[in-house]
């Protein structure tokens, strides 16, 4: 192998996680100083350094609100996907007629995104009398497809004597999946958890056509109509942007694998 | 163990039965996912096309319409702007998976800590888009922002430059934001496709004398080609579909420098309640989505893995 | 799984302690939290001033509005009971001696009980 020196990799890894890194930092720093919003030219060390910005952004806005929104918007999402993914995932495992109808089916859905269905899907739910609650905002997102293929993946790795014992002892097919295929597909069960919490987490559009009145806003909602009322006159608005972010983040670094994995994995067929 | 599953099979009319309902419970399980997809993407595109040929708002009835939604369009400023703007985007997103490839190959060299990099530039992707564009519209801003900050220290420029609020500008910043966001998803992707090239293929052509350079164009990147394709494919869905991004950032503007065919869709059906207009825009939008992935599996050499992300 | 495993996995320890923080910052607040502002009053030259009034502002959507007066004690020392919010301004005057500036006093969390670390100065005559 040939030898070749690793300072100017490191050199140039550094130089992109500063550029990747300095974002956050600016934001931080102006949650707790303030500066920057008028001041030039900027300081990089914050002076001043005080958290009521953050004690602003709780009682000026109703911060609490939006969170319970979001925090029930996203269970919700996670919980249909876990429950649903696993189910369509063991189905998927076996073979059945129609089953190549079907792996065409979702296929093909992957390729429709979100934003070529936001009209019918605002008026299906309006139909539904879903608008404005916290079923309506998660039901789209109750199933993904990238998630089912992790869950199929998984489940086909599981010995088909096993099943068969299973089956043999009795267990119904129901039984089978949460008492047998479950507890061994835990990483799968992580992955899917994660990548749905994120992505409803993060949902804007949706909750944008969805919603009517103020509370049940979810957080992204409440962040942009944060910007449109203050401009970026005021440090509240980095305060939070950072309490925002604090979730997402601190779930990622938690559960990196998982996250990373899940995405890898789905990004290729199951 | 085999002898009690074999004694245990059944036989004849009760296997077909069995089968039979064996099939019935599978598609049971596989019922609210499809249910969930039937109503939300598969009726969707169906109600969109319907939905394009006809004159249809909440208050009336639903009356044919013919191509005129089509024709309307073939005479609408906003919506060339709008399709032009969306090229641009897609077309830019070669430019982060290029910078990607390099992090990627940076990455993937035997140093100490790469996975500390890798965290670190990945950091980006699971935020909230709002979050980030608040974040870059205010780095671009024209008094206080820290790029026009850094290019009058380093003397790049005399005046600082407008970002958000030029119509040369507004784009390509709102362009920088996105590849920020979605590097390290790249790099991710890029990533496991390097580490999927065996290291004896590097190992014999560095024994057989081939320098670097020579080894990356033989040997690395055809072998990555799987691994490009789907990077472009995600990069083109992620570009096309930054309604998150441009909303938040510019709003469209100023003027329609910025508005891609997203928010388009978006102004039109929610803001102007022209649903049957907006579902015309949709439609386009979906060809157009389809035909570039079509284009890019064509270019990479035929059928390579379906690939998307929502 | 024994218990040990289960307590110091990743995700029950972080959200665990989360959960923790959150509680214990809750009944701190809610231990002090009745609305009591004190300082002191003292005249240009640091000596205590009795008798001044002491007005409390309370922000209010866009201005900060008055919302209470009280008067300081022989040691210069005045108390507020009853403050609502977390964003507040203190003023003293006195006839004779002088008027302070408006301090604004931001707390944590709404009606958080404080103490003025430094006393307000009156200074200008009238």
């Amino acid at each position: 192998m040939q030898r070749y020196p690793r300072w100017p990799i490191h050199l140039a890894l550094m130089l992109a996680g500063f550029v990747m890194l300095v974002p956050f930092y600016w934001v931080l720093k102006t949650s707790v100083s303030g500066e920057n919003i008028y001041a030039y030219p900027p300081s990089i060390v914050p002076r001043g350094a005080h958290l009521f910005y953050y004690v602003d952004v709780w009682y000026s806005i109703p911060f609490a609100r939006y969170f319970l929104n979001s925090v029930a918007v996203s269970a919700i999402a996670v919980a249909g996907n876990v429950v649903f993914n696993a189910m369509a995932g063991y189905a998927l495992s076996h073979g059945f007629r129609g089953k190549d109808v079907v792996l065409l089916l979702f296929l093909s859905c992957m390729m429709v995104p979100f934003q070529a269905t936001i009209i019918p899907a605002y008026l299906i739910t309006g139909r539904l009398g879903l608008l404005d609650s916290w079923l309506g905002l998660a039901l789209p997102q109750c199933s993904t497809i990238i998630c089912i293929f992790v869950f199929k993946a998984s489940f086909d790795a599981v010995p088909r004597s096993l099943i068969d014992a299973a089956r043999i002892d009795g267990l119904s097919e129901w039984r089978i999946i949460w008492h047998i295929m479950m507890p061994l597909s835990k990483a799968a069960i992580a992955t899917n958890v994660i990548l749905a919490f994120i992505w409803s987490w993060n949902n804007f559009l949706w909750p944008l056509i969805m919603t009517r009145s103020a509370d049940m806003q979810t957080l992204p909602l409440g962040l942009a109509r944060f910007l449109s009322y203050q401009e970026d006159t005021t440090g509240a608005l980095y305060a939070f942007c950072i309490m925002v972010l604090a979730p997402g983040l601190l779930l990622f670094l938690l559960a990196q694998k998982e996250f990373i994995r899940g995405l890898t994995s789905g990004a290729t067929k199951g | 163990m085999a002898i009690a599953v074999e004694a245990a099979r059944p036989r004849g009319k009760a296997l077909v039965r069995h089968r039979t309902r064996r099939a019935l419970l599978l598609w049971c399980f596989l019922a609210p996912s499809l249910a969930i997809f039937l109503l939300y993407r598969i009726i969707p595109v169906v109600w969109n096309l319907v939905l394009s040929f006809q004159y249809w708002s909440p208050l009336a009835e639903a009356e044919p319409a013919g191509l005129d939604h089509y024709e309307d369009l073939l005479t609408d400023d906003v919506f060339w702007q709008a399709l032009w703007n969306t090229l641009i985007v897609i077309a830019s997103a070669p430019i982060g998976i290029a910078i990607a490839l390099v992090l990627a190959l940076l990455v993937n060299a035997d140093i100490r800590g790469r996975d500390v990099y890798r965290t670190i530039i990945f950091l980006s992707y699971p935020l909230m888009t709002v979050a980030v564009a608040i974040i870059w519209r205010w780095m671009f801003d024209e008094r206080v922002g820290l790029i026009n900050y850094v290019a009058r220290s380093l003397d790049l420029i005399d005046k600082p430059i407008p970002f958000l609020n030029s119509f040369t500008w507004a784009l390509p910043s709102v362009i920088v934001a996105n590849i920020w966001q979605i590097l390290g998803f790249y790099m991710i992707i890029l990533l496991t496709g390097l580490q999927n090239i065996p290291h004896e293929l590097h190992e014999a052509a560095a024994i057989d004398g081939a320098g670097a350079l020579h080894r990356f164009w033989r040997i690395t990147l055809p072998l990555l080609k799987p691994s490009l394709f789907l990077a472009f494919v995600i990069g083109m869905l992620n570009s096309i579909t930054s309604f998150d991004l441009v909303y938040v950032m510019t709003g469209g503007g100023p003027g329609r420098a910025t508005e891609i065919l997203v928010t388009y869709i978006y102004k039109l059906a929610f803001v102007q309640t022209k649903f049957d207009a907006a579902a015309a825009v949709t439609m386009v939008f979906f060809v157009l989505l389809l035909g570039t992935a079509w284009l890019a599996n064509r270019l990479a050499g035929g059928n390579v893995g379906a690939a998307e992300t929502e | 799984m024994s218990w040990r495993s289960i307590l110091l996995n990743r995700f029950v320890l972080v959200p665990g302690a989360i959960v923790v923080a959150v509680v214990l910052w809750n009944v701190y607040v809610a231990t002090h939290n009745n609305g009591i502002v004190t300082g002191r009053v003292v005249d240009a030259a640091g000596h205590p001033v009795a008798d001044a009034t002491v007005g409390l502002w309370i922000f209010n959507f866009t201005t900060y509005e008055e919302k209470e007066r009280v008067k300081t004690d022989a040691d210069g020392v005045f108390r507020f009971t009853n403050n609502p919010s977390h964003k507040i301004q203190i003023s003293a005057e006195k006839p004779g001696v002088g008027r302070s500036q408006r301090l604004p006093v931001f707390l944590y969390f709404r009606s958080q009980d404080t103490e003025l670390a430094k006393p307000l100065r009156l200074a200008g005559a009238g």
